[in-house]
C-alpha cells in the first residue's frame, strides 16, 4: 500500500483538531468524575442538549453557533445544577451500580425529551462558514473544526484558570482531594459540588454548540462521544482535568490514523483498545496522581 | 368551612374524576364500533434512525386511518383498524421483543420494520407464533429465503435493486459518452448497508457491468457515525470516477460535506440505493449540494393518481413533508394487509395467511406493479427507479417510461455550483 504524506498529514490535522472538541467533552466528565466520584452517563444527552441549543439559538435569531455557545453553557449549567440537587445528591454516598441506573434514567429523560421538543430528524443547519476551508499545501483545514478547536481549548484554559484562582475553584478542588477535610474546615460541600456539576455540564455544553456546524444534531448523537470520552477519561487519569486535555488529543489523532489500517467500522476498537492497554499496564491512566 | 386543596384532597379529586371519565366514556365505544381489528407495527422509532422509524409509523397510520375513514374492513361488518405501536430502537433484539408483545396484546399481524437484521429476527418469531408478517421495508435477500410461511415482503430485494443498478449505469455511460473505470463504495455497517454495498461490490467484481470497471475503495464505517474525515481523505486517495454511498440520514450528511470540504473530484454520487439522500431533510439542510445526487430507490410512482392522493394528505398533515420510499411502502404495507383481511373475512392466521398468498394489489403509488407475492413471500413486482435531485426537488429520471425529467451526468463538482 501506497501511503501519501499529505493523507497522513491530512488524517492527523482532521483528527487534532476534533480531538480538541473531545478534550472538552472530557473535560467535563472528568471534573465530574473527579469531585463527585459519579460517573455522569447522561453526559451524551447533556452535549445533545448543548446542541439542540444553539440550533433553536440560530434558528430563531441566526446567531452563529460560534457564539450561542455561551448561551449552551449557561443552559447546561442551569439543567446540571438542578440534575445535581435533585438526583445526584441523593445517590452519591449509594453504590456504583446504583448511581448508573439513576444516571441512565436521567440520560433516558433528557434524550426523550429532546426528541419530543426538536423532533427526531438530523438537523445541519447552513452556517456561514460550515463549509468553508483553508489549503496548506495538499491538506485541508476545516474552519468549523480549527473554530471548535480554539474555542474548546479556550474554555478549557478558563475553567483551568478558575479552578486554580478564585474561591469557589479552590472548593471544588479541596472537595474533590478530601471531602471529610472540606466539610471540617466549613466548606459548603453541597454548593460545592452543584457548582461543579454545573460548570461540567457547561463544558459539555460549548461542546455541543461547537459540534453543531460539524455534525447532524439529533436526539441520539451523543452516545459514541460518550463512549469516546469515557476512555479519554481513563487514558488521561480518571478526574485529572490536564489528562482529559491531552488523552482527549490522542484519541482523537489516534481515531484519525488508525483507520489506514483498519476498517473505519472498528474504528473504536482503536480507543477502546487504548483504554484496555492504559488499564492494563497503568490504571491510574497518564495523569492520574496517587490519590485519584 | 374553609378547606385548603391539599396534595390528598388532590389526588382524591383527580382518582374520582379519572374514573368517571373513563366509566363514562367507555360504553359508548363500546356500543358504537364492531370488533377492532388490531395491527402492530414495528418500527425505529428512536434510536439513530427515528426520523425514519417516525416517517413509516406515519406511513403505517396514514392507511389505517384511511381505511376506517372508508368504513373499515367492509367483509368484516366494517370492523375498524387500530395499529399497536411498537419501537425497536433500531435494534435488533428490541425489535424481537417489541413485536413479541405486541403479538401478545392481540395484534393479528405485523407489519415493519424498516431495517433487515430486525426483520430476520421478526421473521423466525412469527413462524414460531404463527403469525402472519408482512415487510413494508427491508431489502436483504436473506430474510425470505429460509422456506418461511408467514413472512411477506413488499419491498425490493437487494438483487433487484443491484440489477437495476447495473442497467440504470449502463445505460447513463452509453448515452452520455462517459468513461466510469474506478468506483469507490461506502456503507454503513449494519446488516442493510453491508449487504447492500457488498452485492453492489459482488456485481461489479463478477463483470455484469457492460463495461471494464473495478472498485477501487471500499470504506464500511459505523451507523450513527460522527466523523468521516478520515473515511473521505481514503476516498480521495483513492480517486474513483463515480462513488456509490450507501447511507443513512445522518452520516449521509457528513458525507456529502466531507467530499465538498476535501474537494473530491467525482463525476457523480450514485448510489445503489440507500435512505439519507432523498429525505425532506436532507434537501432542507444541504441546499445545493443535495443537487445532482443519483439514488437508485424504490421511489413512489409520480404518475399514479394513489400516489398523488397521499401525497396531498401527507403534506397536508405533516407539513413540509412528502411520501417517500419509507413512508410510501409503509402506507403500501398496512394498505396490503386491510386488503387480505377483506377477503380472508376473518382474522384467524390461516385465513389470513390463504388471502395474502392470493394478493393482487393494484393501487400501489410505488414504482412497479401490482403487488404479487412469490412463493417465498416476496413481491414479484417491487422495482426501482433511478431518482435524481435536481434544484431542490426530486425527480424520476430513469426508467424512461416513468421518467419526469432529464438527468444530469457528470454532475458539476459539489465546490463549483
Amino acid at each position: 500500500m501506497i501511503i501519501e504524506p499529505s493523507y497522513i498529514l491530512q488524517l492527523t490535522v482532521s483528527g487534532f483538531l476534533m480531538g480538541g472538541v473531545y478534550s472538552l467533552i472530557a473535560l467535563g466528565l472528568s471534573l465530574i468524575f473527579g469531585v463527585m466520584k459519579v460517573i455522569n452517563f447522561a453526559h451524551g444527552a447533556m452535549l445533545v442538549w448543548g446542541m439542540y441549543i444553539s440550533l433553536t439559538i440560530m434558528r430563531l435569531t441566526g446567531i452563529d453557533p460560534f457564539f450561542s455557545f455561551v448561551a449552551s453553557a449557561a443552559g447546561l449549567f442551569i439543567i446540571g445544577y438542578f440534575i445535581q440537587r435533585i438526583v445526584v445528591n441523593r445517590i452519591m454516598t449509594f453504590h456504583e451500580s446504583m448511581q448508573v441506573i439513576a444516571m441512565v434514567g436521567v440520560m433516558m429523560i433528557l434524550e426523550n425529551m429532546a426528541q419530543i421538543i426538536w423532533g427526531p430528524d438530523p438537523h445541519s443547519p447552513h452556517t456561514k462558514y460550515s463549509l468553508s476551508t483553508v489549503w496548506l499545501g495538499g491538506v485541508m483545514i476545516d474552519v468549523p473544526r480549527l473554530l471548535a478547536f480554539w474555542i474548546a481549548i479556550l474554555i478549557a484554559t478558563l475553567v483551568f484558570l478558575f479552578l486554580k484562582y478564585t474561591d469557589l475553584g479552590k472548593s471544588i478542588r479541596a472537595s474533590a482531594d478530601n471531602r471529610t477535610g472540606a466539610l471540617l474546615v466549613g466548606t459548603d460541600v453541597n454548593k460545592v459540588y452543584s457548582a461543579c456539576f454545573g460548570i461540567g455540564a457547561a463544558c459539555v455544553g460549548v461542546a455541543g454548540a461547537l459540534l453543531v456546524p460539524l455534525i447532524p444534531t439529533s436526539p441520539h448523537v451523543g452516545f459514541p462521544f460518550k463512549l469516546t470520552s469515557f476512555c479519554i477519561v481513563i487514558l488521561g487519569g480518571m478526574g485529572s482535568l490536564p489528562g482529559a486535555m491531552i488523552g482527549g488529543l490522542m484519541i482523537g489523532v489516534a481515531e484519525s490514523l488508525g483507520t489506514i489500517f483498519i476498517p473505519s467500522s472498528l474504528k473504536q476498537v482503536i480507543s477502546f483498545s487504548i483504554m484496555v492497554l492504559i488499564l492494563l499496564l497503568r490504571p491510574r491512566g497518564l495523569f492520574g496522581g496517587k490519590g485519584s | 368551612m374553609k378547606k385548603k386543596m391539599n396534595r390528598r384532597t388532590f389526588l382524591k379529586y383527580s382518582v374520582a374524576m379519572g374514573a368517571t371519565t373513563t366509566i363514562a366514556g367507555f360504553p359508548a365505544i363500546l356500543r358504537s364500533q364492531p370488533k377492532e381489528i388490531l395491527i402492530g407495527s414495528v418500527q425505529p422509532v428512536t434510536g439513530p434512525l427515528a426520523d425514519i422509524g417516525i416517517a413509516c409509523r406515519r406511513g403505517n397510520q396514514m392507511a389505517v386511518d384511511e381505511i376506517n375513514a372508508k368504513g373499515g374492513i367492509k367483509s368484516m361488518g366494517g370492523a375498524k383498524l387500530r395499529l399497536l405501536l411498537g419501537d425497536s430502537e433500531a435494534k435488533e433484539e428490541v425489535g424481537r421483543s417489541e413485536a413479541e408483545r405486541l403479538i401478545k396484546d392481540g395484534a393479528v399481524c405485523i407489519v415493519g420494520p424498516f431495517m433487515s437484521g430486525i426483520a430476520m429476527a421478526i421473521a423466525t418469531l412469527c413462524e414460531a407464533r404463527g403469525i402472519p408478517f408482512v415487510i413494508d421495508i427491508a431489502a436483504a435477500d436473506a430474510i425470505t429465503q429460509r422456506g418461511y410461511k408467514y413472512t411477506f415482503r413488499c419491498f425490493s430485494t437487494v438483487s433487484t435493486f443491484m440489477s437495476n443498478m447495473g442497467e440504470y449505469i449502463a445505460q447513463i455511460v452509453k448515452e452520455k459518452g462517459v468513461t466510469i473505470k474506478r468506483i469507490g463504495v461506502t456503507n454503513t455497517g449494519d446488516l442493510f448497508g453491508r449487504v447492500q454495498g457488498k452485492a453492489w461490490i459482488d456485481y461489479i467484481k463478477a463483470k455484469k457491468l457492460p463495461f471494464e470497471a473495478d472498485v477501487v475503495e471500499h470504506i464500511e464505517y459505523p451507523v450513527g457515525v460522527a466523523d468521516l474525515s478520515a473515511e473521505v481523505a481514503k476516498v480521495k486517495v483513492a480517486k474513483p470516477d463515480i462513488l456509490c454511498p450507501v447511507t443513512r440520514p445522518g452520516d449521509a450528511k457528513i458525507l456529502v460535506r466531507e467530499l465538498f470540504k476535501q474537494r473530491v473530484e467525482l463525476l457523480g454520487i450514485v448510489s445503489p440505493g440507500a435512505p439519507g439522500l432523498y429525505e425532506p431533510e436532507f434537501i432542507r439542510d444541504m441546499g445545493k449540494l443535495a443537487d445532482f445526487v443519483l439514488n437508485n430507490v424504490p421511489w413512489v410512482n409520480p404518475r399514479s393518481p394513489k400516489f398523488r392522493e397521499i401525497n396531498e394528505r401527507f403534506a397536508k398533515l405533516y407539513p413540509g413533508k412528502y411520501v417517500d420510499t419509507n413512508s410510501g411502502y409503509a402506507y403500501l404495507g398496512v394498505m396490503v394487509i386491510a386488503d387480505a383481511l377483506d377477503r380472508a373475512k376473518s382474522t384467524k392466521p390461516e385465513d389470513l395467511l390463504e388471502a395474502l398468498r392470493k394478493t393482487n394489489y393494484k393501487e400501489n403509488p410505488m414504482v412497479g406493479g401490482a403487488v404479487q407475492f412469490a412463493a417465498n413471500g416476496d413481491n414479484l413486482n417491487a422495482s426501482s427507479a433511478m431518482i435524481q435531485i435536481l434544484k431542490g426537488e426530486i425527480k424520476v429520471v430513469l426508467p424512461k417510461v416513468a421518467a419526469e425529467a432529464e438527468y444530469v451526468f457528470p454532475t458539476p463538482q459539489l465546490w463549483e455550483r
